[in-house]
C-alpha cells in the first residue's frame, strides 16, 4: 500500500514511495502559481530526505517565479514567525513532525504565517489536480538567498516577550531531548538566553532519530533519568521540527502530552484571558482551568489549521491540542514549542512552583489512546459506523465521532495525516477509558475482518 | 493544430523551452531515470551560463538524491572540463544544464556516463526505456546521501592539459593573443590558460550573465568583432569557443577567419609529428586529413557522424589525435572528448616551436574546398532518396556508414539524412570551389529527380 495523505495545509508520505521529486515539484509549483508574486521562504527539519525534498521545492519555486529564502534546517515556529517578519507571501516547511524518520511531508504556509486554511488549501489542490502550472521563461532567474543563523532574530522577538529577567534570576536547571530534529543546537541558543543550566540529549540536527520524535512518555525514558540524576527542575521531549513539547517534571514523572495545554493554559489565561480553543480529542483537563478563569472551550477539528483559525476567528487566548502542539494569542498565530518552554519556566519563576505542584493543580484524568490501521478507502465508512456502539450518546461529527457519556468521552476519528483510525477514552478513572478504548476497537476489527 | 512544443530527447540528451516543454518536473524525471540507470554513486552536476540554470540544476540534484546517488555540484564549467572530472575523480556520471548552441530561451540536459565518455546510441536506448516506462529506483530515507561541492574543480583539467605541453617553450613565446569566449563557461577557464602559457591576453565576451553577445557557434560570421579585435590588438592569432567550450575556431594574425574545418586540420598536423598513430576523424572531416596521415603513414579511420562514435572509433584502435570538421579536436592524451582549451594548448605550442605565423601555417591547406549546404526534404523520403543514390552509385568508392558518402580521387561528397530535422545535409570538397559548389547542385538536383519519381 502505498502511503500518501493529503490534508488541508499539507502533504504526507513515504520518502521514495510517495514523496518523490516529481510529486514535490507538482505540489510547489502548484503552491508557487497560487501565491501572489514575492519571496517565499523554505526550511527543513533534520531528516535525511530533507535536501532532496527541499532542492526539488526550491526549483519549483524558482521555475513559477518566485525569489526563495531558504532557511535551511529551522523549526517550522521560526519559519512561520519569519514569513511575516520578512514580508514573504508565503512558506514551506519541509517536515513529517512527529512521524517516523522515514516519512516527510510538504506544509504550506501563507503569508500571515499559519498553516493554509480551507479554501486555500482547497484552491491549492484545484492547482494541483489542473495541473496547469505557472512556469516561468526565467530571462532572468530570481534569486536563492541562503540565510545563515535565522533564528536570531526570533529568538531576539521570543525574549521581548517572556519575562527573561525573572526566569534568569531563578536558575533553572533544564534537561530536553529535541530528538536530533530541527531544535537541535538551537535549544542551547534559547536556555542560555533564559539563564538556564542545559543538559541535551540527541542534540545533533543530523536526522537520526534515536527514538520517534514524537514528545509522549513512551519516548522519554532518557529525559526521565537525566532529570533525576542531575536534579534537574523539568525536562522537555520536543518533535522534529519543534511544534510540540511534552513535559517531564523534577520528580522525573514523564507526563503525558496531554498536560502540556492545561498547564500552560492555567499560567497563560492569567496574564491574557479568553477563549480556549482545542480539538474534539483533547483531554477535559482544560474545561477545569477555562472554568477557573471563566473563560469558553471551542472545540474545532484537529489540527494545527483549525485550530489557529479559529484562534484568529474567535480572538481567543490560546489553541492547543493534546498532542503538545500550542499557540498563544500574544506571541504568534503558530503551534511553537520554544514559546511553550518559555512560558512554562516563566509560570515557575512567577509563581515560585516547582512543575509537579503546577500539575497537582490540575484535574487528573485518564486518557487512552489506540490505533488501527485501515485502507484509506474504508477511514471513514467504519468510523461511522461505530455510532451503532453508542446509540444513546450525545455526539459530535465536526471531525470523526465524538461521543459524550456519563462520566467519559469516547473520540473515533480517521487520522489526517496516516490510514490510521484514532481511538481515543478519557475518565476520572484509568480503567474505564481502556474499557471504552477496548470496546471501540473490538468493533472496528471485527468489522475490518 | 495544437502547437506542438519543443521538447527534443535525441543521443545527445533533452532540450526544450524553458517554462513551455521543459520543465522542473521534466529534469528530475530525467535525473530520477539517470539515477536508476547508474545505480548509487557519485553523479557530478555541472551548468552552463543560462540563467534558469540554477532552477534546472535543483531539480536534478533533487532526482539524483532520491535514486540513492550523490550529487557533486561542479558549477559553471566547459563540458570539456566536466568529461574530464568525470574519469578523475571515477564518479559514475554526470548531469550537464547546458543547451549549447541553443538560443537562450532554451535549456537542456546532457547525460555523461562512466569514464566520462558520452553515452553511446545503445546506452540511450537503455536510458530512455526507463525513462518511458518511469519506474525509478527510489531509495528509502536512511539511504539518501549528502550532496558535496566541488570547488576550483577547472584546476584539474588545466593541470593535465599544462602536464602535457610544451610550456617553457610556448613561455618564451610570449603570444599576443585575442580570444572570444563567446559568454560561454569556457570563459571560466581559457584566461587561467593563457596566463600559464604566458601569453598576453586580451578577452571579449567573458560575461557569464546568461547573455549571448553573438550566436555561439564558431562560424565566420559570428566572429566579426573578434576579426576586428586581432587587427587593432595586432594579435598573433585570434581564439573563438562555442558556449561549451567542446568546439575551437581560430583567426589568423591578419584578422581572417581559417574556417572551423582547419583546426582539427592542424592539430593533426602538428600531432602527428610529435607522435605516429592511427588517426580518427568522421565521414564529414576534409580529406586534408587523409593526406596528412598518409605523409606519417598512418591509418585513418572514418566514423558515423557524432562525437561518441569518433570516441569509440579512437578508444578502439588507439588513436592519437581525432576529432570533428567543426573545431572539435579531440587528443586522448588528455581526455577523450572535444576540448576546446587541449585545443587551444596544441596550436600555441605548434606556433611556438615551428615559429610561423598562423597564416603560413595554415596556407598549406588553401587547397581545400569544404562546402556544406542543405535541403528541405520529409525524413521518409530522404531515407529512401538516399536509399536510391546507393544504388546508383554502387561501383563507385561509397560509405554506407551513415548516409552515403562518394569518394573520387580528389574530391568526394556525403550526402545524409539528418536526425534532429526534416533536411538532408551535402557536403562536398574538391581542390576548387567551383567544382564543390557543382559537386552540391549536381546532387540536389538528382535528388529532386529521384524523389518526384519516387512511387
Amino acid at each position: 500500500m502505498k502511503l500518501l495523505k493529503l490534508n488541508i495545509s499539507g502533504v504526507r508520505g513515504l520518502v521514495g514511495q510517495t514523496i518523490t521529486p516529481e510529486l514535490v515539484i507538482d505540489f510547489a509549483s502548484a503552491f508557487g502559481t497560487m501565491l501572489p508574486p514575492g519571496p517565499v521562504l523554505v526550511g527543513r527539519d533534520s531528516r535525511k530526505s530533507g535536501l532532496m525534498v527541499l532542492e526539488a521545492a526550491v526549483s519549483a519555486l524558482l521555475s513559477t517565479g518566485h525569489e526563495v529564502i531558504n532557511l535551511g534546517i529551522c523549526p517550522t515556529p521560526v519559519i512561520q514567525f519569519l514569513v511575516r517578519q520578512r514580508r514573504a507571501v508565503g512558506a514551506l516547511a519541509i517536515t513529517a513532525g512527529h512521524n517516523p524518520a522515514e516519512w516527510n511531508a510538504l506544509n504550506f504556509i501563507n503569508g500571515q504565517g499559519t498553516y493554509l486554511n480551507e479554501f486555500q488549501g482547497s484552491e491549492l489542490l484545484d492547482i494541483y489536480h489542473l495541473g496547469r502550472f505557472d512556469h516561468q521563461k526565467l530571462k532572468k532567474s530570481p534569486a536563492v538567498i541562503n540565510e545563515v543563523n535565522p533564528e536570531e532574530v526570533y529568538f531576539a522577538w521570543l525574549g521581548q516577550k517572556l519575562r527573561t529577567a525573572e526566569i534568569s534570576r531563578a536558575r533553572f536547571k533544564v534537561v530536553v531531548d529535541p530528538c536530533n530534529g530541527a531544535g537541535a543546537r538551537l535549544v542551547n541558543k534559547f536556555f542560555s538566553s533564559l539563564g538556564c543550566e542545559l543538559i541535551a540529549v540527541n542534540n545533533e540536527p543530523s536526522g537520526y532519530f534515536p527514538h520517534d520524535p514524537e514528545p509522549r512518555p513512551r519516548n522519554a525514558g532518557e529525559v526521565a533519568s537525566l532529570v533525576r540524576a542531575t536534579g534537574a527542575h523539568l525536562g522537555f521531549l520536543l518533535n522534529s521540527d519543534v511544534s510540540r513539547v511534552s513535559l517531564v517534571t523534577e520528580t522525573g514523572e514523564t507526563l503525558s502530552e496531554e498536560y502540556t495545554l492545561p498547564a500552560a493554559a492555567d499560567y497563560y489565561l492569567r496574564l491574557q484571558p479568553g477563549a480556549v480553543i482545542t480539538s474534539l480529542s483533547t483531554s477535559r483537563m482544560i474545561e477545569a482551568v477555562a472554568a477557573k478563569f471563566r473563560v469558553p472551550v471551542i472545540r474545532t477539528r484537529v489540527g494545527q489549521s483549525a485550530l489557529v483559525q479559529a484562534l484568529l476567528q474567535e480572538d481567543g487566548s490560546l489553541a492547543g491540542e493534546g498532542s503538545g502542539g500550542l499557540a498563544f494569542r500574544g506571541f504568534q498565530p503558530a503551534f511553537d514549542g520554544f514559546a511553550v518552554m518559555g512560558l512554562l519556566l516563566e509560570a515557575m519563576a512567577v509563581e515560585q512552583k516547582k512543575l509537579s505542584e503546577l500539575i497537582r493543580a490540575l484535574p487528573r484524568y485518564h486518557i487512552v489512546k489506540d490505533k488501527l490501521i485501515c485502507p484509506p478507502h474504508r477511514l471513514h465508512s467504519l468510523v461511522a459506523e461505530t455510532r451503532k456502539l453508542y446509540p444513546k450518546a450525545e455526539m459530535n461529527s465536526l471531525d470523526g465521532l465524538h461521543f459524550t457519556l456519563k462520566d467519559a468521552w469516547v473520540h473515533v476519528r480517521a487520522s489526517s495525516t496516516e490510514p490510521l483510525i484514532r481511538v481515543i477514552a478519557e475518565s476520572p478513572t484509568a480503567s474505564r477509558a481502556q474499557l471504552e478504548v477496548d470496546r471501540v476497537m473490538s468493533f472496528l476489527n471485527r468489522l475490518l475482518g | 493544430m495544437k502547437k506542438r512544443l519543443p521538447l527534443k530527447v535525441s543521443v545527445s540528451g533533452v532540450r526544450g523551452v524553458v517554462g513551455e516543454s521543459l520543465t522542473p518536473q521534466i529534469a528530475a524525471r530525467f535525473a530520477s531515470a539517470f539515477g536508476t540507470y547508474l545505480g548509487p554513486g557519485q553523479v557530478l552536476v555541472g551548468q552552463d551560463t543560462r540563467p534558469s540554470g540554477n532552477m534546472l540544476k535543483k531539480a536534478v540534484i533533487s532526482g539524483l538524491l532520491a535514486t540513492g546517488c550523490q550529487p557533486v555540484e561542479v558549477g559553471i564549467l566547459p563540458i570539456p572540463t566536466i568529461l574530464f572530472l568525470t574519469r578523475e575523480k571515477q564518479a559514475r556520471g554526470a548531469v550537464v544544464v547546458t543547451a549549447s548552441h541553443n538560443p537562450p530561451e532554451w535549456n537542456g540536459l546532457k547525460f555523461i556516463g562512466p569514464e566520462g565518455l558520452y553515452l553511446s546510441r545503445s546506452r540511450v536506448e537503455e536510458f530512455l526505456d526507463i525513462f518511458h516506462q518511469g519506474e525509478f529506483t527510489f531509495v528509502a530515507a536512511e539511504r539518501i546521501k549528502t550532496p558535496g561541492q566541488e570547488k576550483n574543480a577547472g584546476q584539474h583539467h588545466l593541470n593535465k592539459i599544462l602536464s602535457r605541453l610544451k610550456v617553457r617553450t610556448i613561455r618564451n613565446r610570449r603570444l599576443r593573443v585575442v580570444a572570444d569566449c563567446a559568454n560561454g563557461a569556457g570563459a571560466t577557464l581559457l584566461p587561467q590558460l593563457l596566463r600559464e602559457l604566458g601569453c598576453e591576453a586580451m578577452f571579449i565576451n567573458t560575461d557569464l550573465g546568461g547573455d549571448f553577445a553573438h550566436q555561439s557557434e564558431p562560424v565566420p560570421e559570428n566572429l566579426k568583432e573578434l576579426c576586428c579585435r586581432v587587427r587593432e590588438f595586432g594579435a598573433d592569432l585570434g581564439l573563438a569557443q562555442d558556449a561549451d567550450a567542446d568546439r575551437l575556431a581560430l583567426v589568423d594574425e591578419r584578422g581572417r577567419p581559417l574556417g572551423e574545418d582547419l583546426t582539427l586540420a592542424l592539430a593533426v598536423s602538428y600531432l602527428l609529428g610529435q607522435k605516429r598513430g592511427p588517426v580518427a576523424v568522421n565521414l564529414s572531416a576534409s580529406m586534408a586529413i587523409d593526406d596528412l596521415a598518409a605523409r606519417h603513414r598512418v591509418p585513418v579511420i572514418r566514423t558515423r557522424i557524432g562525437e561518441i562514435n569518433v570516441v569509440e572509433a579512437m578508444l578502439e584502435r588507439g588513436a592519437v589525435i581525432g576529432g570533428e570538421g567543426n573545431g572539435g579536436v579531440i587528443w586522448p592524451e588528455i581526455h577523450p572528448c572535444r576540448d576546446s582549451l587541449a585545443a587551444t594548448g596544441l596550436v600555441l605550442e605548434m606556433l611556438a616551436s615551428r615559429r610561423e605565423k598562423l597564416s603560413t601555417a595554415a596556407a598549406e591547406f588553401k587547397k581545400y574546398h569544404l562546402l556544406k549546404d542543405k535541403m528541405d526534404c520529409p525524413a521518409e523520403l530522404a531515407f529512401r532518396a538516399v536509399v536510391e543514390l546507393r544504388h546508383r552509385y554502387q561501383s563507385e568508392n561509397i560509405s554506407t556508414l551513415d548516409g552515403l558518402k562518394i569518394s573520387w580521387s580528389d574530391s568526394w561528397v556525403h550526402i545524409r539524412p539528418s536526425n534532429t530535422e526534416p533536411i538532408i545535409r551535402l557536403l562536398a570538397e574538391s581542390r576548387s570551389p567551383l567544382r564543390s559548389r557543382r559537386l552540391i547542385e549536381n546532387f540536389k538536383k538528382e535528388i529532386k529527380v529521384i524523389i518526384r519519381k519516387l512511387p
